[in-house]
Formats: structure tokens, sequence, C-alpha cells
């Protein structure tokens, strides 16, 4: 008698080994070598007599099983079935085997119908037994298809760049032919298990209700109830596991289709091309890029940026020509006659009372209608005529002249000095 | 009307330089890419100022539309599109995936001579004699036009997103053009 407890020991320790087993020889066969070879790999520590005892171990616990008259081993089918669960291992079964079962769920249903005529209770809680592992059976069917599917859309998406292109979608079509679609026939709303589950569960109704009147053993009734809830349910698994694997295939299948169409055209355009030739096939469809003009167009950013500028200022609107009539007459600047300025400075007799003057402050006495600037203006042309004696003064002045503040040295009118050295600082 | 703020377009005289070049931004060019996504708006206000229409493909790079180009950028544009059709052809033929085949393997200088061997009579139109005027005159004139990426000394070339415009241009050519050479 082999103790529960001791299998999962030995499973939950030697679990890599199965999983190498498992993935290495999937549902194959394998030598006792080969399984020692594997224990070594992973607990390379162990010794010879300690592989060899955990090889006894495997094969005492009926975990690892020979084949029959032959020396080859297998993993036990309890075992790989669990182990496949826990690995998500799972490969895609077709939609006959769920077929099969629910024509056999139908089959069971008509006996349990005849029991319940013949008020047989054995039988009843016995068909109702085995409908209802049928009815777990598809579920997990449901299941483990989606798990397959799953892992065939990941294998399909994995670097399949090395894969040849038949090979990497063949699984995915497989899928469809075999699987999603005959199954979608069978959900399919007024397909075959929907009436085979309508005629179902309307008959499990009429029993319960049968037995319930009867009012006897409400083991059974229990029983039948929970097998209703069952099918309705399974029902909805069906269609929503479906679902989510034609969701997960369908992505797949698009892109083979793609790659047919973009595949079959190249050909097909190639040898057009090889017909008409590349010019006159390729000139309406080819795309352009860059034109030469594009080429001339403004380059730095500097240039952007100002066209830009220009570009969010600019505003439509009509210029008016100047009319001439409204123009307003040339008017010469109001400066008075250097000559008569020059005469203010002119050396005269018993004028001795104007010299020593700043000649700035002179030109700002005499004319206090003019503008600073037309000021400067004379000032500057007198301190650079040659007939005027000037001295310039040392010290740095600040004068406010029409308003304004300049700080200069000022030129003195002194006819008796010989300085003309000029130097002003405004 | 999106307003532009110039200071957020860092990468514009880079951008601006080189899609008016004809060449095509895709993820590759970090920089570039990242700020046309991010600044999409702006920049295609800017440039539609400019006269040019920008480009968003979703398949993952920019460009600027353009119906007409020179007749020299139209030879090399057709230069281009025999080369991606005779290379998916290859790709085919060796029983791989094409689509997947030609973003994820490399085109290196032996290939592009078995292309120009097999397809001699379609190639001698381009005069394209062999693999080294294949690599000059398509494939260096690809990685500037942003639809190829060199590695390897300029040795080894990977096609990048924006050849999927001459998949399109693929499957336009239709089935009257088809019809109409099969009659001839």
């Amino acid at each position: 008698m082999i103790i529960a407890k001791r299998v999962l020991n030995t499973l939950t320790e030697l679990w890599p080994v199965l999983e190498t087993l498992m993935k290495r020889f999937k549902m194959g066969d394998f030598s006792i070598k080969e399984v020692q070879s594997i224990i070594k790999q992973h607990f390379p520590h162990y010794s010879g007599a300690q592989i060899y005892k955990e090889t006894n171990r495997l094969l005492s616990q009926d975990i690892l099983v020979p084949l029959a008259k032959s020396s080859q081993l297998e993993i036990n089918r309890a075992v790989s079935d669990f182990a496949a669960y826990l690995l998500q291992d799972e490969s895609l079964g077709v939609a006959a085997e769920i077929h099969v079962l629910v024509d056999d769920l139908e089959r069971l249903s008509a006996k349990l119908t005849k029991a319940v005529g013949d008020d047989d209770y054995g039988d009843i809680s016995r068909y109702t037994r085995i409908m209802d592992e049928r009815v777990r059976k598809i579920v997990k069917l449901y299941q483990h298809n989606e798990n397959a599917i799953y892992n065939l859309v990941e294998q399909a998406k994995a670097n399949g760049s090395s894969m040849s292109l038949s090979k990497r979608y063949k699984a995915v079509i497989e899928a469809f032919d075999e699987y999603i679609e005959p199954m979608l026939e069978m959900l399919d709303i007024s397909g075959a298990f929907q009436i085979c589950f309508d005629t179902i569960e309307l008959s499990l109704t009429e029993h319960l209700l049968h037995l319930k009147q009867s009012g006897r053993d409400a083991n059974t009734i229990r029983m039948l109830e929970q097998l209703r809830t069952r099918i309705l349910d399974m029902h909805h698994i069906g269609r929503e596991s479906l679902r989510q694997s034609a969701d997960m295939l369908m992505p797949l299948r698009e892109e083979l289709r793609q790659n047919t169409l973009v595949t079959r055209q190249a050909a097909k355009v190639l040898g057009l091309i090889r017909k008409r030739g590349l010019d006159s096939v390729m000139s309406a469809h080819q795309p352009f890029f860059a034109s030469e003009p594009m080429h001339h167009q403004l380059g730095s950013n500097a240039q952007l940026v100002a066209y830009m500028a220009g570009l969010s200022e600019f505003e439509e609107h009509d210029f008016e020509m100047p009319d001439a009539s409204a123009a307003e007459p040339y008017r010469a600047p109001n400066i008075p006659s250097f000559r008569d300025v020059r005469a203010l400075f002119k050396p005269a007799k018993g004028n001795n009372k104007a010299r020593k003057q700043q000649l700035i402050d002179v030109l700002d006495t005499h004319y206090p209608e003019l503008e600073s600037d037309e000021l400067l203006y004379l000032y500057q042309k007198l301190i650079n005529d040659p007939s005027l004696t000037l001295s310039q003064s040392e010290r740095l002045e600040t004068k406010t002249i029409a308003g304004k503040r300049f700080a200069l040295y000022p030129f003195i009118d002194a006819s008796d000095a010989t300085t003309t050295k000029s130097s002003e600082q405004l | 009307m999106t307003d532009i703020d110039l200071t957020q377009l860092t990468q514009l005289h880079y951008i601006n330089k080189k899609l008016v070049s004809g060449y095509h931004i895709s993820e590759q060019d970090n920089l570039a890419w990242q700020e046309l996504d991010q600044q999409q708006e702006q920049y295609a206000a800017l440039f539609s100022a400019l006269g040019h229409t920008l480009v968003h493909d979703a398949r993952g790079f920019f460009h600027f539309a353009t119906d007409e180009g020179t007749a020299n950028m139209g030879k090399i544009s057709r230069a281009i599109a025999l080369f991606i059709y005779t290379l998916i052809e290859h790709y085919a033929n060796q029983g791989q995936d094409p689509m997947r085949a030609l973003f994820d393997k490399d085109v290196d200088l032996e290939l592009c001579q078995e292309l120009v061997l097999h397809n001699k009579v379609l190639y001698d139109q381009l005069e394209i004699f062999s693999g080294t005027d294949l690599r000059k005159d398509v494939l260096m004139r690809m990685v500037r036009l942003g639809m190829a990426k060199a590695k390897d000394k300029e040795s080894v070339f990977r096609l990048l997103a924006p050849i999927h415009r001459y998949l399109d241009a693929l499957l336009e050519v239709n089935e009257d053009a088809l019809e109409s050479a099969e009659e001839l």
C-alpha cells in the first residue's frame, strides 16, 4: 500500500526531476539511466548511492512505472496528468471529444428518465452521479483546451522569426479548424448543444418535481439539483472559454492572413514588373518623399524663428498712398544763421563784459526757443570755427540746456587765449 | 489655432532638417521621435504654416507628405520598392514569415548579392548589377531616408518601420493593373 503523503513528499522533493522528464520526453518513455542522469543534473552533490536510492524511491512509489515487456520507464498516467495540470502544459483536444461526452450525457439522461419512471432510486442516484462526472469532465476539458490554446499562442508569438511560417501557424490554423470553429457551431444558440441541454434540463426539472411530490429521498433530490445547476454553469463556462480562446487566436490568424496577402501580392507585382517594367507599374503607387524645393527651404532654427515671427505678425490690409495735397510743406529747421551767432562772439570794443563767458550759456540765453540738439549743433560749429579764440575749462560742469542735462568741459570765449583744444563730453 | 511655443520645440532644428530632406523619423531617433510625439500638435501647426504636411503613421514614424517628387527621387523610390518586394519574395521562398523577417532580420552583402542574382532581369532595369551596387544605390539611400539602420560599419542593415509605406503601396497595386498586364 502506497501512502499518499509519502508520494506527495517524493513529488515535492523530486519535482525538478519530474518537470524535466515531462518536458523532455512529453508522454514518451525513457530509460533508468536517463532518470539517473537527470537526478544528477539537478542534485549535483548527490553521491552515486543516493542517486540510486532516489531512483528506487520513484519506482517503488509507482511514480515511474515500467512499460510492459520492456526495460523502459514512463511516468504514471495519474501523476503525469497532475503534473500537466500543474505545468499547464496541455495539448489541445478536439471538439469531437466534447461532442462525445455531450452525446453520452444525453444517453444518460434518457436512462435517468427511465429510472425515475421506474422509481428505481438506486439507478437514479447512480446515473445522476455519472452525469455529474461527465459534466465535470466537460468543464475540465474546456479549461484544459483554453490553457492549451494559450500555450499555443505564446509559442507562435515567441521569437518566431527563425521558425518557418507554415510551422509557426500550423498549430494556430489547426486549433481553429479542429476546435474553435466546430465548437462555435455546437455552442450556437440553436446548435446541437443548446437543444441537448434544453432537453436535459427540462427532464431534470420534471424529475425534480416528481421526486419532490413523492416526498422521498432528500439526498437524491439534492444531487439532481446540483446536477442541474452544474449543467447550466457548464454551458456558460463553455461560451466564456471559447470566446477567450477565439480572442487569443484571432490576432494570429489575422497576422497570417496579412502575411499571405503580402507574399502573394509581392509575387504578383514582381511578375507584373517583369512583364511591363518597373516604371510603368510602380509610378502610380510609389511613395514620395522630399521634393527638390523642400531642400532649398529655410534651414536653420534662427531662420525658422524669424520666419514664424514674420508670419505671426503678418496682417493683410490695404496700403494707402499718401495724398500729395495733404502733405505738409517742407519747413527748414528753425536755426538762426550761423553768421549771426558768430557775431555774438566777434571781438568788439567795449564788449568785454560778454567775454569770458561760456559759449553754451551765451547760446542758451540768446536763443531760448531752440531745442537742445539745435543748440549743440551751433555750439559744435562755434568751437570748430577758426576765427574765434576759445579756451576750454579744465573743470567738468553739468549744464541744463533746453530741459536736457549735459556734462561737459565748457569752452570759454577768450579772444586773448590761444588754446583751441576741443574735447567735449556729452 | 494651436499656440506654438518655440522654446518647447527644442529639437526643431534637427527635426526640420531631417524631415525636409525626406527623412522618416521613427522610434529609433529617440529624442526627435519623443519630442514629435509629445508636441505633435505644435509641430504639425508649425510645419503646416510652412507649407508642409506632417504625417504621423501609427506604425511608428513621422514624415512629410508629398504627392510629387523629382524624377530622381522617383527612381530611387522605385528602386527601394523593388528591393523590398524581392526581399519579401526571398523570405517567403525560404518559408519564413516575411512581415517579421523584414523587420527582425539583418540584410547583409551576401543577401544583397543573392537578391540581385535571382532577380537579374528586374535589377538590370535599375542598372544595379551586383550586391555592392544594391547596397550603395538602395540601402545607403534608405539609411539617409530613415528607412533602414546601418550597423557594423555599414556592412549590415536592418529595415525600419517606414517601409510600411512600401507595403501599403504594394497592396495598392490593384487588380485592374494586374489583369490588364495579364492580357498583354
